[in-house]
């Protein structure tokens, strides 16, 4: 079981309040992989991360077919968050059974603070040429992280969770 | 169909480096950073790889050639697409030694292995209607106009 240090708390925030732009990376069952870039995202307990379902398209196809993730900080880099986080997820969709448990994560606990993000942390720094016009959340995908590696130059592998 | 990466892609491709992922022919996936990039033909682009980034990918893309590969730092935001393809090691050769001396020369990497990827797919990775939007299946021209309706922002290339 992982603990995340407090300088990935800090970092697993939505940009606007000092966190990051983070990469999430899955695969569709026969090896297909794919990145998408995802700018709500937070921490939950001890090891779990939290994106909204927004606008999820392959993501959350792949996701649907093979729970396993890799979740990359893609800016700032430079600010020592060289991190990869590998687990399993689960899109938590309005509709599923309030009582739901993803490794210990409650979907009522989940919908009820992250259910609608973007009231709760508006994309207030996203440029205007990039923000999407309304916001259509239908879920919030729970990344059950098992483990950490680093890829910082010089250290790229090793393992950090 | 034709794929063209744009003037604007390549610039932000070249400008940010990448993050690259890959995945088992079971569907488990990895990341490792392309920290240099070059654009080496209209549907290519060359990543030097030091080992140890090497070693994170190089297990699954042996098995599994599928790369899909996003622009790193702000061009996770400003470069809204995604690129997937088949990706390819060189060690050796002249494929090899002039990827390997720019990036020693650019960014001081010792390049352990060079990863060609011909790009096959490019998404829209924009928020909102046009996420997921499969540029590759409009015309070149096309897609260079789509871009300059949305964005005009050119990054400085890299710099020797």
């Amino acid at each position: 079981m992982v603990k995340f240090t407090e300088e990935m708390i800090e970092g697993l925030r939505v940009p606007g309040k000092g966190g990051s732009l983070v990469y999430l990376c899955t695969s569709s069952l026969d090896g297909k992989p794919n990145i998408a870039a995802m700018r709500f995202v937070a921490t939950h307990m001890d090891d779990k991360i939290l994106i909204a379902d927004m606008f999820l398209l392959k993501t959350k196809m792949n996701i649907k077919e093979n729970p396993e993730v890799a979740l990359a900080i893609c800016h700032p880099l430079e600010e020592g968050r060289w991190w990869v986080f590998r687990g399993k997820a689960v899109d938590i969709e309005y509709g599923f059974p309030r009582d739901f448990d993803w490794y210990g994560a409650n979907a009522t606990d989940i919908l009820n603070e992250w259910g609608d993000w973007n009231k709760s942390e508006p994309p207030d720094e996203v440029p205007p040429d990039i923000v999407f016009p309304k916001a259509a959340q239908r879920g919030v995908v729970v990344i059950h992280v098992e483990e950490a590696y680093s890829i910082e130059p010089g250290h790229a592998g090793e393992k950090i969770l | 169909m034709t794929i063209k990466l744009t003037e604007r892609m390549q610039a932000w491709i070249e400008a940010m480096g990448c993050h690259l992922c890959v995945a088992t022919p079971r569907g488990v996936p990895y990341v490792t950073l392309g920290r240099y990039a070059s654009v080496t033909a209209d549907d290519e682009v060359a990543f030097a790889l030091a080992q140890d980034e090497f070693a994170i990918i190089s297990p699954a893309l042996t098995a599994n050639p599928w790369v899909a590969f996003g622009v790193s730092k702000q061009g996770g935001i400003r470069a809204s697409f995604q690129f997937k393809g088949i990706g390819r090691f060189v060690n050796e050769g002249p494929l090899f030694t002039e990827i390997a001396a720019e990036a020693k020369e650019v960014q001081g990497i010792d390049t352990y292995a060079v990863l060609y990827v011909k790009v096959s797919e490019i998404y829209c990775t924009k928020p909102g209607a046009e996420a997921g939007q499969r540029l590759d299946m409009m015309d070149p021209d096309a897609v260079c106009n789509w871009e300059k309706e949305r964005w005009k922002d050119i990054p400085h290339k890299k710099t020797k």
